[in-house]
Order: structure tokens, then sequence, then C-alpha cells
């Protein structure tokens, strides 16, 4: 057993810490929600010079091989810094979905981009009608002998209007919830029938709904047999979230420890308060929980015989979402009426809690699962 | 990041899990299952049957009859314990005494007790709490007056458990006072046979008799019983109490209970149901498994960790028995709710069948409230942590 960062991740780590720490402060975050794409191509850049976009790519095709706990330590910095670029639609979902579903020649051409950072995609999976069924697919694919035609609509695309190529599930056979019939395909950003409409997420991260009226695709693998792959993708970004929410955890903490030793009332420091040191220790128990779930999580993709993969993913989704929302809600209630406010970071987290549990099935969705699992 | 034991953790618990499975009384393993509190004979068999295979003191050097285990190996044993399910160790000889003497007895003490502590041939008690000192234990009152060669003890214990089925017991006493009230304190072996202790029954809101008061009317305690030198009782104390981080999240039991409350829900039936297809119920049992798991992550980590280690401040201790203990009363509360109104009627322990499932989840349910005020109230615990965290 072990569960030390290697000293590859170490430098990783600090690395990325201290490149948000210099050009991504709170006060660049809101500047960079702000602006019209709603992501910073300068942090993306920085990104790339790092390796990071070439972190979880294969070495054949210009990655650096790294594993689902390599990829835990970044997300767990770009969430404490609350980082808006578009790493996990196309380092995590889309480019993991090429990784296993697209031929050799799709791979050369696609994934040394990728990892280059020259290309985004997005992952348009989601359905309003499905809500949280991964398994819900309406969007239709049907074969007009020279091609594929894809017809439907998807729902809270990460990133989907900056992504020059979107992979797309769609349903080449079966009901809306049939584990098998589902196929992923590759569409071209502003392809004729495509259409797009940009949103902002509840935390600021970029989003798009489309609609889909016979868009030419290209499938990616064998079309009809893309479900293992779909939820191998699914289970990547559950993993890599679950670490993304520690982040943010880890930062709503010490803005609210600092915050307590700071700020004022009835003469004192509000932080000798014994009902607000409690939710503080309070706090670090959950937060301690979200950890090792997430820890489990990582470990599940990259070393499933060591564990009970479905379940601990499953279980680390249910538990960051649970405690995830206590520990950002006693951070902003903690801060009091400053905390509610758009001009101060700890709301932020809670934000970013928010959309993180909404993401790849939330508490709910994963309880449920875990409750009709058989033992 | 790996959670893969190394083929030699991996041999040893393969090695504890056949040990337990061939040796373990059934009867006894069934008792446990059901709920019910080891008896003293069991506890004393069984203990024997370990100190024979050289584990019934895990975390001991060899040479004073320990089994010399690393932590994780403790662990790994301790868990295929509670797995089984099969009684501890007895904690007050083998995890709390035994350590104590171990850095502070003299040689003569440690040859003394240390063999009849792992042997169980004297079962020792805990006599620490008192009528005005819980949560600030240094507070504290029972006197040892030096007379001669011995102690005379006058004073009172309370909480005391199992002082009932103990021969001794070891105490904290106040021996000087000092302007540090921690500084007047001793750390004193005393037998419950001597002339002048009394013991007085507390039955706790299970129905059930763990507990007790024990009196001391001038009870003469020879001066060699002193652990320590005198005065330095609450360093033994502060050491006993710090030194259990191995377990203190009691994840094997956690994960036993989760084991019975799933075969418990697929037998008991609702309107011709099994309990299992509420699925109300099976949440309950999914999130709780969920939590135990990662639980057991947190302590393999904070086990691993040099940092815990190190930890003087108890955060990591305290973040452990925290949710151990949260765990542990939200297990019994969902063990009570799956067996419904079969649990109403009471029924002593004692009285019960070894296999009846449904007496024993009432009174394990009431006496899980006690988890959160021994051994340092939750609130205390998060005392310990804030002081930490915040400052």
């Amino acid at each position: 057993m072990n569960f030390d960062l290697s000293d590859d991740q170490r430098q990783m780590r600090d690395s990325l810490a201290r490149l948000l720490k210099d050009r991504y402060g709170f006060e660049e975050h809101r500047r960079t929600a702000a602006s019209a794409e709603g992501w910073s191509r300068g942090i993306w850049g920085s990104l790339v010079e790092l390796g990071l976009t070439a972190l979880p790519l294969p070495e054949a095709h210009g990655g650096l091989g790294g594993s689902a706990a390599d990829m835990a330590v970044v997300m767990e910095e770009l969430g404490a810094a609350l980082t808006l670029a578009p790493y996990l639609s196309t380092v995590v979902l889309a480019a993991r979905a090429i990784e296993l579903a697209g031929d050799a020649a799709l791979k050369r051409s696609l994934l040394p981009e990728i990892a280059a950072g020259r290309a985004l995609l997005a992952w348009a999976h989601d359905e309003a009608a499905g809500r949280h069924a991964r398994r819900w697919i309406e969007t239709a694919a049907r074969g007009t002998g020279e091609g594929w035609v894809l017809d439907g609509s998807k729902a809270n695309v990460l990133y989907g209007a900056s992504a020059g190529m979107l992979i797309v599930s769609a349903r080449v056979a079966g009901a809306p919830g049939d584990a098998g019939g589902r196929g992923l395909f590759l569409v071209n950003a502003g392809a004729p029938g495509m259409g797009l409409r940009a949103y902002r997420l509840l935390d600021g991260t970029p989003a798009a709904s489309l609609t889909l009226s016979a868009v030419s695709a290209r499938p990616l693998g064998t079309p009809g047999a893309a479900g293992a792959v779909i939820d191998a993708v699914v289970d990547a970004a559950i993993a890599a979230l679950c670490a993304e929410a520690t982040g943010a955890m880890r930062a709503a903490f010490a803005m609210t420890v600092a915050y307590l030793n700071t700020r004022k009332q009835f003469g004192r420091l509000i932080g000798e308060n014994q009902a607000l040191r409690h939710r503080v220790a309070e706090m670090h128990v959950a937060m301690e929980a979200c950890r090792s779930a997430a820890l489990l999580a990582a470990i599940a993709i990259d070393d499933p015989a060591s564990c009970d993969a479905p379940r601990d993913l499953a279980g680390a989704k249910l538990l960051i979402g649970r405690h995830g929302r206590f520990v950002c809600q006693q951070a902003v209630q903690l801060h009091g009426g400053i905390g509610m406010t758009d001009e101060y970071a700890v709301g932020h987290t809670l934000q970013r809690l928010t959309v993180i549990d909404q993401l790849m099935g939330d508490a709910d969705t994963h309880l449920a699962a875990l409750a009709d699992m058989a033992h | 990041m790996d959670l893969r034991l190394t083929p030699e953790q991996q041999a040893f618990r393969d090695e504890a899990r056949h040990f337990v499975a061939t040796r373990l009384p059934p009867e006894i393993r069934e008792r446990l299952r059901a709920g019910h509190p080891a008896r003293k004979q069991d506890i004393v068999a069984w203990q024997r049957m370990l100190n024979e295979r050289g584990w019934a003191a895990p975390q001991w050097p060899r040479a004073y009859g320990g089994a010399g285990l690393g932590d994780i190996e403790r662990l790994l044993l301790q868990d295929e314990l509670l797995r089984a399910p099969a009684p501890l160790p007895l904690g007050f000889n083998v995890t709390m005494l035994g350590p104590v003497l171990l850095r502070f007895g003299s040689e003569a003490q440690k040859r003394e007790w240390l063999p009849r502590l792992a042997n169980l041939d004297v079962w020792f008690c805990q006599g620490f709490s008192e009528p005005g000192s819980g949560s600030d234990l240094a507070s504290l009152r029972t006197a040892a007056v030096r007379d001669g060669d011995h102690y005379v003890v006058t004073g009172q214990k309370i909480w005391t458990s199992t002082a009932h089925l103990a021969d001794w017991v070891f105490c904290l006493v106040r021996t000087g006072q000092a302007a540090r009230q921690q500084d007047g304190i001793s750390f004193l072996l005393i037998d419950l046979r001597a002339p002048g202790v009394t013991i007085r029954p507390i039955v706790s809101i299970d129905g059930a008799h763990h507990l007790n008061e024990v009196f001391f009317d001038a009870v003469r305690v020879p001066a060699q019983h002193l652990v320590g030198e005198e005065g330095q009782g609450w360093k033994c104390a502060k050491f006993l109490l710090g030194n259990e981080r191995t377990g203190i999240a009691n994840v094997g039991f956690c994960r036993e209970r989760l084991g019975h409350a799933r075969a418990l829900a697929a037998r008991v039936v609702e309107a011709g149901q099994p309990v299992s297809a509420n699925r109300r119920i099976r949440e309950d049992i999914a999130w709780l498994e969920a939590e135990t798991r990662a639980l057991e992550i947190t302590q393999w980590r904070f086990l691993c960790s040099a940092e815990a280690r190190d930890d003087r401040s108890g955060v990591f201790a305290s973040a452990l028995k925290l949710k151990g203990v949260e765990l542990q009363q939200e297990i019994a509360a969902l063990l009570l709710r799956i067996a419904g109104p079969a649990s109403l009627e009471h029924r002593s322990h004692a009285a019960a069948e070894p296999g009846d499932w449904s007496a024993a989840l009432g009174p394990r349910y009431l006496f899980s409230r006690a988890a959160s005020i021994y051994g340092g109230a939750s609130e205390i615990q998060k005392d310990i942590l804030a002081r930490a965290l915040v400052g």
C-alpha cells in the first residue's frame, strides 16, 4: 500500500500550483468567466507548456502515458483555483473516447493534436430527457449508404462552442435506455444541420446545447458497439471530477479558516466561538472522506483489479456529492454575508461543487446504483 | 497510489483468516454476529488461544510475549478478528495497560504483569473518570496518600466498564497538590479484592450491566504498584489515550455489522417481502458501505503517512474516531430499523439464545450512543481538531 505522491507527481503539482497562483488568482478567474469565450487561452497555453494536455495520452501518440492518479493531482489543483479551461472536455472525455474507440489513423491524426494543445474537442452525450441515466440516448444515428447522419439533441456539452470537433453519442439500435446499440460519432463544429446554443453553467463554465438534424457524422469505432467505451469515458471523468472537487473543497476550507482568524465580532475573533470551531472540525472530517473517495476513484481506473471498481467509483461520486455540498455550504455559512457575494471567492466553490454533483450522475443516482448492485 | 498488500502482508492476512476460521468456536461467532457482547469466559478462552499463537498482544515486543507486529499487520489482524467476528484481545490489558508498562514500568513490573495480561490470567479495568471529572479528567480527586511502603487510596471512580468482571484496576489518583492539576496525578494498580473496595453496578439505557461505580475507602495499595514516578500519571494517561491510533476507526467492526445488515435485510420479512426490497433501507446500507470504504482508506492513508505517525496534535486520531463513531452509531440505528418491531421485546443479552437475531439489536442501538461519549467525547475530539486547524 502506498498513498504518497511520486516525485514526478509532486513536481507537477507544485509547478501547476505556482502557475495558477501567479496567473489565475480569483480576480483573473472572474475576468475570465466574464470574457466572451468564458475561458482563458493564455492559461490554456501554460497548461500545454507544462505538458498537461499530453499527460494522459498514450506515448505512441505524443502523450506522456499518465495515469488517473496523475490526472487526479492535476484536477485537484485546477479545482482549487476554480480554473475555467476545456481540460476535462478535451483531455479526459474526448481524448479517452478516441483512444479507446478510434482506429489507428484517427488516433494518429487527432491525439498528437490534443497532446500539443492545438485541437479542442467536446463530449456531447447527455440528453435532457435522460436526466442522469447514462444509457439514455434518444439521438438517432442512421446509415445512409454514403455515411451516417444524426438526429436528436444534446445538453450541457462542456465547452461545446469552443470545440472544433464534437464526439456525439447516438443510438444505432434499440430503445433509449438499452445497454446495447449505443454508438459514438465525430461531428465537425458548424456541420450543416447542427444548431448550437451556448450558455454558462451555475459556476460560469461554458456549455452548449445541440440540436442535430440530419448532421453527417463519422463513426468512432464500430457503430452500435460503443457502450463499453461510453461507460469507460464517463468513469474516467468521474475520477477526474472527484479530484477536482477535493481541490475546490480544500480552497473553501482554507478561506474559511483564514476568515475565522481575521473577522472580529463582539470584540473577538469569530474563530474563538465553539460552534464555529466545531463546524470546521466537521468540515475537515468530511474532506478526509472525500480525499479517500477521490483516491479510490483514481485507483478504480488505474488498477481496477485491486478494488471493487464500479462500487468504488459510484461511492466516490456519492460521497463527493454529499460531503462536497456540506463543506462548501458551511464555508459560505461561516463567512456570513460576504460568503453570499459574487465578488468573494468562497461562494464560487459552492457553485463549482453544485455543478460537479450534477455532472456524470449526481449523488442520488450513484446511491441508487449502489443500492441495486448485487453484493 | 497503490492499494495492494505486499505478498508478505497478504500471506499474513491469509494466515490470520485461516487461524480464526479454524479455531474460533462457532457459538462465540454466532453470539457476536447476533449483536450480543462477548461473555467473559468466551473472551478469556479466545484470548488464550490467540496467546498460544503469539497474537494476544500484537503490538508488544516479542521479548515480552507480544507479536511485535508493525502497524499494518496489527490492523490486518484486527480486521480479521472483527470480520469473523471474534472477540478482540481485552483492550484494557493489551492496548492500554500493556504499552504503559512497557514504556513507564520497571523491569520487575513488566516481568510480573505482561505475561499475565497477555494470557488474561488477570483482567484489568480502567479507573479514570470520576463523578466530577469526565471530559475534564485532570480535575480528578481520588486521593492516594503515602504511608510507609503503601498508598492509602480514598475516593470514587465511575463509568468503570467491566469492574464487576475484573481482578484489578489501573487508576489515576491524586498524590499531590501541584500548581498545574495535571502534575499531582499518579498511575496506580489496585487489587479490586483489597479491603475497602466496593463495586456498585450501573445499569445503562440498554438494560445491561457494563458499567460500575468503584469506591475506595482507605484502601492500602503496596507502593510497588505505582507505575512510573509519583506525579507522572498524567503522562502515562496521555500516552495511553494517544497510543491507540491503529484501529481507532473500527472499520472492521463497521464492515461486519454492515454485512449483518445485508443478511438480516434479506431475511426479515414485511408483508411477504424481504426488508431488502425497501429501497430506502438498501440505499442506507449502500451509503454506509461507501462511507466505511472511504474511512478504511483514510485509516490506511494515515497509517502509511509519516505525517500521521508523528502527529502530536491528535488531528489524525480525532478525525478517525469522529467518523468511526458516527458510522458505528448510524449502523446500529440501521440494524434496529431493519429488525423493526421484532426488536422491541426486551430480553437480556444473557437470556437470549445465541442465534436470536432480534434480541440484541435494540440494546446495541441504545448502547451505541456511548461511543461518542467515552474515550474523549465527540465534542472533545472536535475541540482537538479545531485547535490544530483554526488555532
